[in-house]
């Protein structure tokens, strides 16, 4: 958790890395009742040429949220998000959000993001999301219509 | 060949409304934290929240925007029970664009909340390899039993020609 004074356009905001397994992938499904068989059912994914199970890509912006409420910690809201789709990730892949502050205003951050898919050397593989946007609000744990 | 027909034109306004049949549910907020790997106490201990200044337990932000709780329509063949358009277009494959979230507030247990779809525009465009490729852009705005914005959900589905030229 850090402190409002302390930020600078082109910090950076600590990475989160998460590896999404089947299981992950199927509590998700139950979780939003979104049950597409694109997301665990291999004769579905066959019959799609896909080369495995496909993450359901509103997961990132899942991850995008916890990474920033992880590092402003509880007196932060998250007002605004977007995320553009770059390229799908598969079962069992890791991917990491990565991000940094671009501007700083006197109650509110702008940060830019990214959600790459990194490979078995910790590299980046491809990008999955990108660009993606958030606006946080600081100081207050619930949002503006609260 | 164009996508963007007059009947697809036509599309721009059609609205969808679903309202939750009954509260979201603290269990909601904390299953969706528990499947997404968020442990953020917020969802779990009220406790916890009540020291943050909120009522209680909160849902995770972005909850309310990837469920499909609220729509309480049936299982179809391919497993998706949310809200869609039914747009079809033969020839052509369907993909995400992206997602733009606003948030007024965190969605409380006793929420009910209504979604409210709209198409709000359809473009056509040609991709770098020359296909051709139709955006639907929609928003969902979500409402709770008094009325009240919770948040707004701009999306984009785009359909991309499977032979560029035609």
């Amino acid at each position: 958790m850090t402190s409002q004074v302390n930020h600078r356009a082109g910090d950076a905001v600590p990475p989160l890395e998460r590896r999404i397994g089947l299981p992950d992938m199927i509590a998700y499904a139950g979780a939003t009742w979104d049950w597409h068989r694109l997301h665990y059912d291999p004769e579905f994914v066959r019959a799609a040429k896909l080369p495995r199970p496909v993450v359901d890509g509103q997961v990132f912006g899942a991850l995008l949220v916890e990474q920033i409420q992880d590092w402003l910690g509880p007196q932060c809201f998250v007002h605004r998000l977007d995320f553009t789709f770059k390229a799908l990730v598969f079962a069992e892949e890791t991917v990491r959000c990565e991000g940094a502050v671009t501007e700083v205003g006197e109650d509110h951050l702008l940060l830019e993001h990214r959600v790459v898919v990194v490979g078995p050397d910790g590299e980046v593989d491809r990008i999955a999301v990108a660009p993606a946007h958030a606006r946080v609000l600081l100081g207050r744990a619930d949002g503006p219509g609260a | 060949m164009t996508l963007l027909t007059d009947e697809i034109r036509a599309l721009v306004g059609l609205k969808r409304i679903y309202t939750a049949p009954e509260e979201l549910g603290a269990a909601a907020g904390r299953y969706f934290g528990l499947a997404v790997g968020d442990h953020n106490p917020l969802y779990s201990d009220s406790e916890y929240a009540r020291a943050q200044g909120l009522e209680g337990v909160t849902a995770p932000l972005t909850l309310i925007c990837e469920t499909n709780q609220y729509a309480d329509l049936p299982i179809p063949p391919d497993g998706y029970a949310g809200h869609e358009w039914g747009i079809e277009l033969p020839g052509t494959r369907k993909v995400r664009g992206g997602n733009s979230y606003t948030f007024h507030r965190r969605v409380r247990p006793d929420d009910v909340i209504t979604a409210t779809w709209e198409i709000t525009d359809v473009t056509e465009k040609t991709t770098r390899s020359g296909a051709e490729m139709l955006i639907i852009a929609s928003r969902a705005t979500y409402t709770d039993q008094q009325g009240g914005l919770l948040a707004e959900n701009e999306e984009t589905i785009i359909f991309v020609a499977l032979e560029a030229g035609k």
